[in-house]
């Protein structure tokens, strides 16, 4: 444990001069955030113009919603996303070879080895967000609550990257598996939106077999409402289970995986 | 996905209709807007354009008998047209079997004209974007900043008329709202032809706009470059 996280110090801190030596880039990347950021609220500050409230969630509530969703996607972004996006273009040009000789963990390796450490400057503008957006609740916040999202939002970003890594690593089997990150795209989305308004078909899949539902829907309710333990358990079995299927998956795949010199 | 979110939306309102329309409108105009606003969007051609004038090999479009924006566009327009006609398939086979909704499937001859009459204005701002190539070291940014921002003016992420005034007014006299909102609008009943005509004088003074900015930054990027034989 103590020699993955001491690569795991020394990518960070390898990526961190890397990315701050193109400035404007950092600059443009935080922008393109920040308009990403203002997209998604305006499309619930349009909504609640019209309506009072959607499925029990109010334009107070919600704000604190995207908050969560912001602060694991900038987690996401940082950590993971760089990595995942290009696995399939890394696995067809044969880069995979040169992991897998190495004498660490190669899923580790293929995950965290380009991260993003600007998106710490995300991380402290979505906390300042959400900090606010919980002072606007009409009923007071019991603040012991936050607690729980040291919890849950790392089984939130744990779901998104094992899902993630799934698709990715199909590229595996498949060799070409571009066109499925549109497809993860889409059941993203899911996760963007309180999982209570979805039809209930919907929602007990984003629960249980695709637990988008645990990425800001769950940490959210159990931070407004009073704390369900069940739903707690669960974030924490979901994130689990999907940490323990995509590594199985990763292994099962490495068997399709001819390199390139071969 | 977007109907199925969008119709989980209007129906947890708990409303007959939401901002003035049923739920059968925003499941047709989810259903449309996401093919409208696929098209209507460039990723790929900018960043080859991009890269064309990053790494120097623009030098090969310099020499040919043709402008580097005719170039492109050329190849953009081809490709959009190919895409516009197969992908849309897709929505007028469910919108006439499945979701027999609000569709006026007369009016879709005229929405893909300003569809098309706005993928002008698209590879002109395009073109704008990939010229920073000449003064910056890495633009990409820039390309998802635009895009981003694009899906929420073009009325992609939800019908413009929701939007409280005056914000809407603005939003409907930019051009970029002819992307999704204007056409898929006129299709599905939210808008009528006087809308498409304001639509289309806006597309036109969008180009006179980004055209000149375009031409500008051409030439300043031109006289600042230097090819090295590649």
């Amino acid at each position: 444990m103590k020699k993955y996280l001491r690569v795991f110090a020394a990518l960070f801190k390898a990526c961190a001069i890397a990315q701050f030596e193109f400035r404007l880039n950092f600059i443009v990347k935080l922008a393109a955030d920040l308009i990403w950021y203002m997209t998604q609220l305006s499309i619930f500050e349009v909504l609640f113009h019209h309506t009072r409230s959607i499925s029990g969630w109010t334009l107070e509530s919600t704000r604190v919603f995207m908050g969560i969703l912001f602060l694991v996607d900038a987690l996401w972004m940082m950590l993971f996303s760089e990595n995942l996006d290009r696995m399939s273009d890394k696995i067809r040009r044969g880069d995979l070879d040169l992991l897998l000789v190495k004498p660490i963990n190669s899923q580790f390796m293929m995950s965290l080895k380009v991260m993003d450490p600007a998106y710490i400057v995300n991380i402290s503008l979505i906390t300042g967000w959400l900090i606010w957006a919980l002072t606007q609740l009409p009923e007071p916040v019991v603040w012991s609550r936050l607690l729980l999202l040291l919890i849950t939002i790392p089984c939130g970003l744990i779901i998104t990257y094992s899902i993630r890594f799934l698709f990715s690593a199909s590229a595996l089997i498949f060799t070409r598996a571009e066109n499925i990150n549109y497809v993860w795209y889409n059941f993203y989305r899911l996760a963007t939106r309180p999982d209570t308004i979805y039809p209930a078909w919907l929602r007990y899949t984003v629960l249980t077999f695709l637990p988008l539902g645990f990425v800001a829907s769950v940490p959210a309710r159990l931070i407004l409402e009073t704390p369900d333990l069940v739903l707690l358990a669960a974030a924490v079995f979901a994130a689990s289970l999907s940490l323990y299927i995509s590594h199985r998956f990763w292994n099962f795949g490495l068997r399709f995986y001819s390199s390139a010199s071969s | 996905m977007e109907t199925t979110i969008w119709s989980a939306i209007v129906t947890s309102t708990g409303q007959e209709s939401f901002g003035g329309f049923p739920r059968e409108s925003y499941i047709a105009y989810a259903l449309w807007g996401a093919f409208f606003g696929r098209i209507g969007s460039n990723w790929m051609y900018e960043y080859r354009m991009i890269e064309e004038i990053e790494t120097g090999s623009v030098n090969g479009v310099l020499v040919r008998p043709i402008s580097f924006f005719e170039y492109y566009l050329s190849q953009f327009m081809g490709y959009k047209l190919l895409t516009t006609f197969i992908s849309f398939l897709v929505p007028i086979f469910i919108t006439l079997t499945v979701a027999n909704g609000p569709t006026i499937h007369a009016r879709l001859p005229l929405a893909c004209a300003v569809l098309i009459l706005y993928l002008f204005l698209v590879h002109t701002i395009s073109f704008s974007v990939a010229t920073l190539s000449f003064f910056l070291t890495r633009v990409h940014g820039f390309t998802v900043a635009k895009n981003i921002g694009l899906t929420i003016l073009t009325g992609e992420l939800f019908p413009l008329d929701l939007v409280p005034e005056p914000y809407r007014t603005w939003l409907l006299w930019l051009p970029f709202s002819n992307s999704v909102f204007v056409p898929v609008g006129y299709l599905t009943g939210r808008l009528g032809i006087e809308d498409v005509a304001r639509g289309v004088l806006s597309i036109f003074m969008g180009l006179a706009f980004f055209g000149m900015i375009a031409a500008v930054a051409w030439r300043a990027g031109c006289r600042r470059y230097s090819g090295t034989g590649a």
